[in-house]
């Protein structure tokens, strides 16, 4: 049963076993083993109950609703803009479906400096392969690589890099092209579609509309989470309490951590909120003599990874994949205005654009403000800096051995180049904040696990360090970046540690 | 200080004319906001063919009445600070780049070279201001169909009838 809190009409008080608080990747898994374990189950999800047929490819439409802060989410200084989701499925609604495992060198580092016990590779696999089977993964077959990712297939090709198809958790795709707003087709296998009508089918209970504000202890306990019911403008219509023996936080690693600090719960070291990572990435923008029409088809099915190592410090953190918009999302990220942007914009069905993300080592932080909102604190490090600029120079090589005439990088004012020489001898000092658009999709790490009480959050089990029954279960945990898109190893590092949270529910 | 501020206020505000009907129904913006909104949205997304044939125009699609419903169903700190940028965009920013009339009053040129100076401002905060400002003004342009023909772009399919 998925009831809607914009419809409530008087407060409510729930008497459950668990609450979890989110429903996207590792919300909706650790809602299903819970029910299945035969615990009363309760989710409250900040945003709506929206099905295949809401989903209407309209990017201004979709934008409010599918996006936390309506896609203006950004850090404080509004440098990195912060795509987020919201919605029972939560960041699975909008995603484009890649499926990497946590690369085993970074499980590895969280083993053996993060104090980290019982998630190596082995240990994980078969949370990993249950996972993958419930969502149907897949390599995204050659003949579904678009235009727009075969130009990064044959500049990889064309310069010797590595690269190869991605995978991805799609069935019945009908190459719409408009993945990032949505599927109308139902062919995401995702939280929406696969892991919350199995937790409903065992028993789940969803509230949508409903922000958790806060998580009440007593005596060292998690006793439930108080929440606000809101109506489709956000304002609150009624108070939603939620009395458990378990609260799983599975809000996001913004949400997850502002509502911990927000609940004021024990902290000794200071640890919540801090570690904050967000896989930053900036795009490049290449112009073809011929039609790419990059909006249509599968949007990411090919990766460069020849600049992409997962050890700690090194000077190769790039990861490099297509990023073509729509419209709106061009347009907003062409640079210039005005006549000269329309006449830019002419060539829309002519462009190709990468997206290099770097594999971050600067740590930010997020703190709560107003009703537990995150607000979020993040000033790239030199070194993440330089990544970043060394992943567009890579990007604008990859276009031109492609074929590109001309590629843009959307700075103030535009870099323009006409060959892979000027990209030898550019200056890349402007690849900084405030300097190119810098966005992302991936925060990570604000409330980090170990069994060290004073450099992590939570225990290896997900279990609060201070707070009995309080487990996360979102990428809230990892205790560094990843360098791969994290929704596999949410999805399984939830089912992975649900049995501690069923363990703790059944007393 | 504070009669001063209100008495500013009060004529900086004035001598907007937006007809009732319109006025009446805003939802987020005054009056004279949504003039400056107007004035932005025909230089940020000004046609490079203004003949019959061409591409529609900002107020063809009403860039400024999307802005406006759009902003009232943000929170409101962003809405705050969105009307902040307008009024520094309508007051302050013309007087910086050496003008003396609000920026709805320049003519078409001079306000290109204020939007301008926003774009390239030494202020982190202005530049990404005015990339709000910018994203508002083409989200409002970008979402009707008619300007897609501009691009090659196909559109939706949902709701496109079958072959």
């Amino acid at each position: 049963v998925i009831s809607r809190g914009r419809d409530l009409k008087h407060d409510v008080r729930l008497d459950v076993d668990a609450v979890v608080v989110g429903t996207g990747a590792g919300g909706s898994v650790a809602l299903r083993d819970l029910a299945r374990a035969g615990l009363r189950v309760v989710a409250l999800e900040e945003g709506g109950h929206f099905t295949s047929a809401d989903f209407n490819q309209r990017e201004e439409q979709m934008l409010p609703m599918l996006f936390q802060e309506m896609g203006a989410r950004a850090t404080d200084d509004m440098a990195i803009r912060v795509l987020q989701g919201r919605g029972v499925g939560g960041s699975t609604l909008h995603n484009t479906n890649l499926c990497k495992r946590t690369p085993d060198a970074i499980l590895d580092a969280w083993s053996k400096k993060y104090a980290v016990s019982g998630a190596s590779a082995g240990e994980l696999r078969p949370a990993f392969e249950r996972i993958e089977a419930d969502l149907s993964v897949s390599e995204i077959p050659r003949e579904l690589v678009n235009p727009n990712n075969d130009v990064l297939r044959r500049g990889a090709e064309q310069l010797g890099w590595k690269s190869g198809p991605l995978k991805h958790n799609r069935v019945g795709c009908q190459l719409s092209g408009f993945c990032e707003l949505g599927c109308t087709y139902d062919a995401k296998q995702n939280a929406l579609k696969i892991m919350v009508p199995q937790a409903l089918a065992a028993g789940a209970r969803i509230w949508s509309d409903v922000s958790a504000v806060a998580i009440t202890t007593r005596a060292g306990r998690a006793t439930g989470v108080v929440a606000v019911a809101r109506d489709g403008l956000g304002d609150p219509v009624a108070w939603v309490d939620v009395r458990a023996r378990v609260v799983v936080l599975a809000a996001s690693a913004t949400g997850s951590a502002a509502l911990a600090l927000a609940s004021k719960l024990p902290d000794p070291y200071a640890q919540a909120g801090r570690g904050l990572r967000l896989h930053p990435g900036a795009v490049c923008v290449g112009r073809f003599d011929r039609e790419i029409d990059g909006y249509r088809g599968i949007p990411q099915s090919w990766e460069c990874t020849e600049h992409l190592s997962f050890e700690e410090g090194s000077d190769r953190r790039v990861w490099i994949v297509p990023a073509f918009a729509h419209p709106i999302g061009a347009a907003a990220t062409m640079p210039g205005f005005g006549a000269s942007h329309m006449t830019a914009m002419r060539a829309y069905a002519r462009i190709a654009v990468l997206t290099a993300m770097v594999h971050d080592e600067t740590s930010g932080r997020v703190d709560a403000g107003e009703d537990a909102r995150p607000v979020l604190r993040y000033r790239l490090d030199e070194r993440d800096r330089a990544q970043l600029a060394k992943g567009l120079a890579a990007c604008a090589r990859l276009l031109f051995a492609a074929g590109a005439l001309e590629v843009v990088i959307p700075a103030v004012p535009p870099v323009r180049l006409r060959s892979s020489k000027e990209v030898d001898v550019l200056d890349l000092g402007f690849v900084r904040p405030h300097g190119v658009p810098i966005s992302s999709v991936h925060p990570m790490g604000t409330l980090r696990m170990g069994d060290d009480a004073r450099s992590s959050v939570v225990s290896s089990t997900g279990e609060h360090h201070h707070v009995r029954g309080l487990f996360v279960a979102d990428a809230s945990l990892f205790p560094t970046s990843l360098g791969v898109p994290p929704q596999i190893s949410v999805y399984a590092f939830a089912h992975h540690l649900s049995r501690h949270a069923v363990e703790r529910a059944r007393g | 200080v504070g009669a001063a501020g209100g008495l500013l206020a009060l004529v900086r505000t004035r001598g907007y004319h937006v007809p009732s009907e319109r006025s009446d129904r805003l939802l987020a913006l005054s009056s004279w906001e949504l003039v400056v909104v107007e004035h932005a949205a025909r230089r940020i997304a000004a046609r490079d063919d203004e003949s019959a044939s061409g591409p529609p125009s900002a107020d063809d699609v009403d860039v400024a009445g999307f802005v406006d419903g759009y902003l009232a169903r943000m929170a409101a700190p962003r809405r705050r600070d969105v009307r902040r940028l307008l009024a520094y965009l309508e007051h302050i920013a013309p007087i910086r780049a050496g003008n003396v009339d609000r920026f709805s009053r320049l003519a078409p040129a001079a306000q290109d070279r204020v939007l301008g100076t926003l774009e390239s401002s030494s202020s982190d905060l202005l530049r990404e201001g005015f990339a709000g400002l910018k994203a508002l003004v083409f989200m409002g342009y970008y979402r009707d169909p008619r300007t897609w023909r501009v691009l090659g772009y196909a559109g939706p399919l949902v709701g496109r009838a079958a072959p």
